[in-house]
């Protein structure tokens, strides 16, 4: 008994790859007479409509001409230049009508900022002091919102850079770590006699820098002609020195990165208040109907790292005791040095203390070697 | 420890920052060389014109693209960036201006900067000219053009764009349509200055960085942008399209859409595909040799576009020179669907009924035949048919003697394949050229010039080929003719007629009816046909 039911298991095998073959033999016209039913349907019903239509509804003007970002508002801030087919459809995209100057790469969303991202802050959030709103605002490409306004006990501050693609803690910006090679004392004992590996590095850095920044013309061709010369020929050397006249200009606090507090716990950047999330949620949707009480007390609830009083712009651009540890961060020095110059501290304190702070020539070059304060008012 | 000697930054060679400069232009950069050089060398331009980058610092700040604030009120972001890359790189005729040229020292001369009074572009501002002397320079000739022009003042204070206003309360309304001016590159026009940029520059640096220091690159950049117009067909027809694609505006002002009918003419079509050369708003609607703020509406008899100067402008040299004098009555803001009634309406109406009802029946059987493919129903009639061809094919004579088309007709019918599929690819991108892979597909034949030529070519030679075509029928039909001549008498020419292989008899028409019985499961068996069948006759 076991052995027929075994030759019947037996040649039911044997078959079975031959009536395989059968049902796909016999199956592949039909599948093939499907898929051409399918898209000889699609395509048919896609001309005779666009036919129709084209002959009884007014054309539409292609996004190519009509999809450009004409007013600056809330909402255009959110999106990003892709958004908008206009701009990438010619090589000098105008800006919105009413910024005149050149806008050629937009302001770059930070899509991992919880403040900023869950619809509660605006982009540019700081919009009470006119004295210093647009200067607050500055800050916001290159530093997350909790650096002035997470309470944190460590002095200088604890933080490290996120990458604004990823979100994930980073090393410096590559224009800062390009500018350090170029600059520090190490960099200058080993572009005494510069290698191919050298060469290698900064082209590297000036590559990702230019890709950090939005791609500016004069990094991404400084780091061609970087690659295309001899390390130890005399072009090598001049354009050492052009880098380093050229990189400083770059520092506009567009870094692909952001600085943050760093979280202890975790090793991470704190980019929101954690674990307020459900609250954040019942806010946003209640929020019109909250009373003055139950809104404090959310607010409350939502802002557990808030400082009571935010840091103020002196506490970090001092030349001593600074809040944010700029050399740790990868600073190089002359950076350092202009981000503490007596010019931008002077200004703070005119700020201060309502006094305008007077402009005439008075920064001297840009690199602010002869800088002096020109007090406005007594 | 960090950093450097501040020296260590500073240039080593007087000739590192013009090298920099150099690098960082050469390659966008073009040249009419023979001008450029000798109205330089003719006007000895001094270091000045070097110097006027920022004077006054401003970029310490205004660099930083986040330098703005939201304004609750107006809801619109005030954005102070400014672009370090176009004063630095010489972007554009304005980079040798200090932002006190335009805006009130008083105002901006202090931190917070004072309440700002609008820009006012016809005052007087600074230009170091290329004898180091600073001129004053207006833009105060525009105001009066304009004032006779279809953009009066007036006029643009009365746009309502949807979505409300586009300026800022007090901004000048030259930037509804302006924007800080850029030089073009312009190695469109001249497509190998990148490559002989370098040893230009090269030589011209040898005296130009020392002895006569000059921003050769500065003038040569403003000159050789002037050799095209100073936006793209595509930006001005961007700008133009902020009020006229604008419902509320084209409400308002009863305007039709001229943006979407642009588009759908020749001109526009170009333009989305990336041609260069071809018509834009300015080319039409202001007349050769005029300046682009003197627009007038076509109704004003001054007008470039008014019926009686059309064709003139047309013709002018840079257009369509020789062209006849018709060519004004071409009606090229014509969208089809806004113009119900008219001839060109018609005509494309019938043309679309006609593309419908022809291929319509068609992809019909098609899908109808697949279907019962799909459903496994066989085709006796076919079967049979195959049989037949399969035992005359053994046949020692068959293969000679079974010739459905001659040589001449399958040679024929290869170049009507070739020519139908050229038209369908130079064709299609100029019919939808909004879409991604129009310009992809006009690039491969060369770009929009080349694939022209090649669908005005396809086209004719079609036509061609269809009236070589018509002669072989005619000849067969002689032939036919005179072969029933004995036996019909004057009968034999509708005989003959009807006997071509493709006429329609009555009875392709009963068998059709029957083919789409048999198609919808009514009925059996699928009729048979002769040589050809209905659908192929059709």
């Amino acid at each position: 008994m076991p052995k027929i039911a075994f030759d019947k298991i037996g040649r039911l095998l044997q078959t079975l790859p031959r009536a395989t073959w059968k049902v796909i033999r016999a199956s592949l016209p039909r599948a093939y007479a499907v898929s051409m039913i399918l898209i000889i349907g699609w395509l048919t019903w896609r001309s005779v409509s666009y036919l129709v239509v084209s002959l009884l509804y007014p054309t539409e003007v292609p996004a190519q001409i009509a999809d450009l970002p004409t007013r600056l508002d809330r909402e255009s801030l959110r999106k990003e230049r892709e958004a908008w087919k206009a701009v990438d459809a010619t090589d000098s995209p105008r800006s919105p009508l009413a910024h005149y100057h050149r806008l050629d790469t937009w302001i770059e969303p930070d899509k991992f900022n919880d403040c900023t991202r869950g619809g509660c802050h605006a982009p540019l959030p700081h919009s009470r002091r006119k004295e210093v709103r647009a200067f607050l605002n500055m800050h916001a490409t290159s530093m997350h919102c909790g650096v002035c306004h997470m309470e944190t006990d460590r002095e200088p501050l604890d933080l490290i850079w996120y990458d604004l693609a990823e979100g994930e803690p980073r090393e410096a910006p590559s224009i800062i770590k390009a500018y350090d090679a170029l600059t520090s004392e190490a960099a200058l004992a080993r572009l005494e006699e510069p290698d191919a590996a050298l060469q290698k590095e900064l082209v590297t850095l000036i590559r990702a820098a230019a890709e950090e920044a939005h791609s500016p013309r004069a990094l991404r061709e400084l780091a061609e002609h970087l690659a295309a010369v001899r390390p130890k020929s005399s072009a090598f050397a001049k354009l050492i020195v052009a880098a380093r006249e050229t990189l400083p200009k770059y520092f506009r606090g567009e870094y692909g990165a952001k600085l943050a507090i760093q979280d202890r716990a975790t090793g991470k950047p704190l980019l929101g208040h954690p674990g307020t999330d459900a609250d954040v949620e019942r806010y946003l949707l209640n929020r019109s109907t909250l009373n003055d009480d139950e809104r404090n007390e959310l607010l409350k609830k939502i802002h557990p790292l808030k400082r009571t009083k935010p840091l103020t712009c002196s506490q970090c651009h001092r030349d001593e005791n600074s809040l944010i540890p700029f050399a740790r961060l990868g600073y190089p020095q002359t950076r350092v040095d202009s981000l503490v110059h007596q010019v931008v501290i002077k200004m703070i304190e005119h700020i201060d203390k309502g006094k305008p702070f007077q402009m005439p020539g008075f920064v001297g070059s840009r690199s602010g070697e002869s800088a002096t304060s020109q007090p406005a008012s007594p | 420890m960090r950093g450097v000697d501040a020296s260590a930054t500073k240039l080593e060679h007087p000739n590192v920052k013009y090298y920099v400069l150099r690098m960082t232009l050469r390659n966008r950069t073009a040249l009419l060389l023979v001008f450029a050089v000798s109205f330089i060398s003719v006007s000895g331009i001094t270091s000045q014109s070097l110097l006027a980058d920022d004077p006054d610092n401003c970029l310490m700040c205004h660099q930083f693209r986040g330098l703005s604030r939201f304004d609750e009120e107006t809801s619109r972001v005030r954005l102070f960036f400014t672009n370090p890359d176009y004063i630095e790189h010489r972007l554009g005729p304005h980079a040798r201006l200090a932002c006190t040229d335009c805006h009130e020292r008083s105002e901006v001369g202090s931190i917070p900067h004072a309440p700002a009074s609008p820009v006012d572009c016809t005052r007087q501002c600074h230009l170091a000219d290329p004898t180091g002397l600073a001129r004053e320079f207006s833009h105060n000739n525009i105001p009066p053009m304009l004032e006779r022009s279809a953009h009066s003042p007036e006029i643009l204070s009365k746009v309502n764009n949807t979505g409300g206003p586009l300026l800022n309360a007090g901004q000048a309304q030259c930037l509804y349509c302006h924007d800080e001016p850029l030089f073009r590159d312009p190695t469109g026009v001249f497509p190998r200055f990148s490559e002989v940029s370098s040893h230009i520059f090269d030589r011209c640096d040898v005296c130009h960085v020392e002895k006569v220091p000059a921003d050769i690159e500065y003038y040569t950049r403003h000159i050789a942008s002037r050799f095209q117009p100073a936006r793209s067909t595509l930006e001005t027809a961007q700008v133009c399209a902020v009020c006229h694609a604008d419902p509320l505006v084209m409400q308002e002002h009863e305007l039709t859409n001229t943006i979407a009918s642009y588009v759908r003419s020749f001109h526009g079509k170009a333009a989305l595909l990336g041609d260069q050369t071809t018509a834009s708003c300015i080319s039409c609607h202001v007349a050769a040799g005029e300046n682009a703020h003197l627009m007038i509406g076509q109704k004003d008899a001054r007008s470039s576009v008014n019926v009686a100067n059309r064709a003139d402008s047309c013709q002018s040299t840079s257009c369509h020179p020789g062209a006849a004098k018709t060519i004004g009555e071409n009606a090229v803001h014509l969208d089809i669907p806004t113009a119900q009634g008219s001839a060109e309406y018609i005509l494309a109406a019938i043309f679309i009924v006609l593309t419908i009802f022809t291929f319509g029946p068609s992809a019909m059987l098609v899908l109808l035949d697949l279907l019962q493919a799909v459903v496994g129903r066989e085709h006796h009639a076919d079967l049979r048919s195959r049989e037949l061809a399969e035992n005359v094919m053994r046949h020692p004579e068959g293969k000679e003697r079974l010739k459905r088309f001659t040589p001449r007709h399958r040679v024929a019918h290869w170049i009507l394949s070739i020519l139908f599929t050229l038209l369908v690819l130079t064709g299609f991108p100029l019919k939808f050229p909004e879409t991604a892979w129009a310009a992809a597909l006009i690039n491969s034949f060369g770009g929009l010039s080349i694939a022209r030529v090649v669908h005005h070519w396809s086209g004719i030679l079609l036509v061609l080929g269809f009236m070589l075509h018509i002669v072989d029928i005619f000849v067969v039909f002689l032939k036919r003719a005179n072969g029933l001549k004995d036996e019909h008498g004057h009968g034999r020419w509708f005989k003959a007629w009807t006997s071509l292989p493709m006429w329609i008899s009555p009875t392709d028409l009963r068998k059709s009816a029957q083919l789409f019985a048999y198609l919808l499961f009514l009925r059996k068996e699928r009729p048979s046909f002769g040589r050809f069948s209905p659908a192929e006759k059709f």
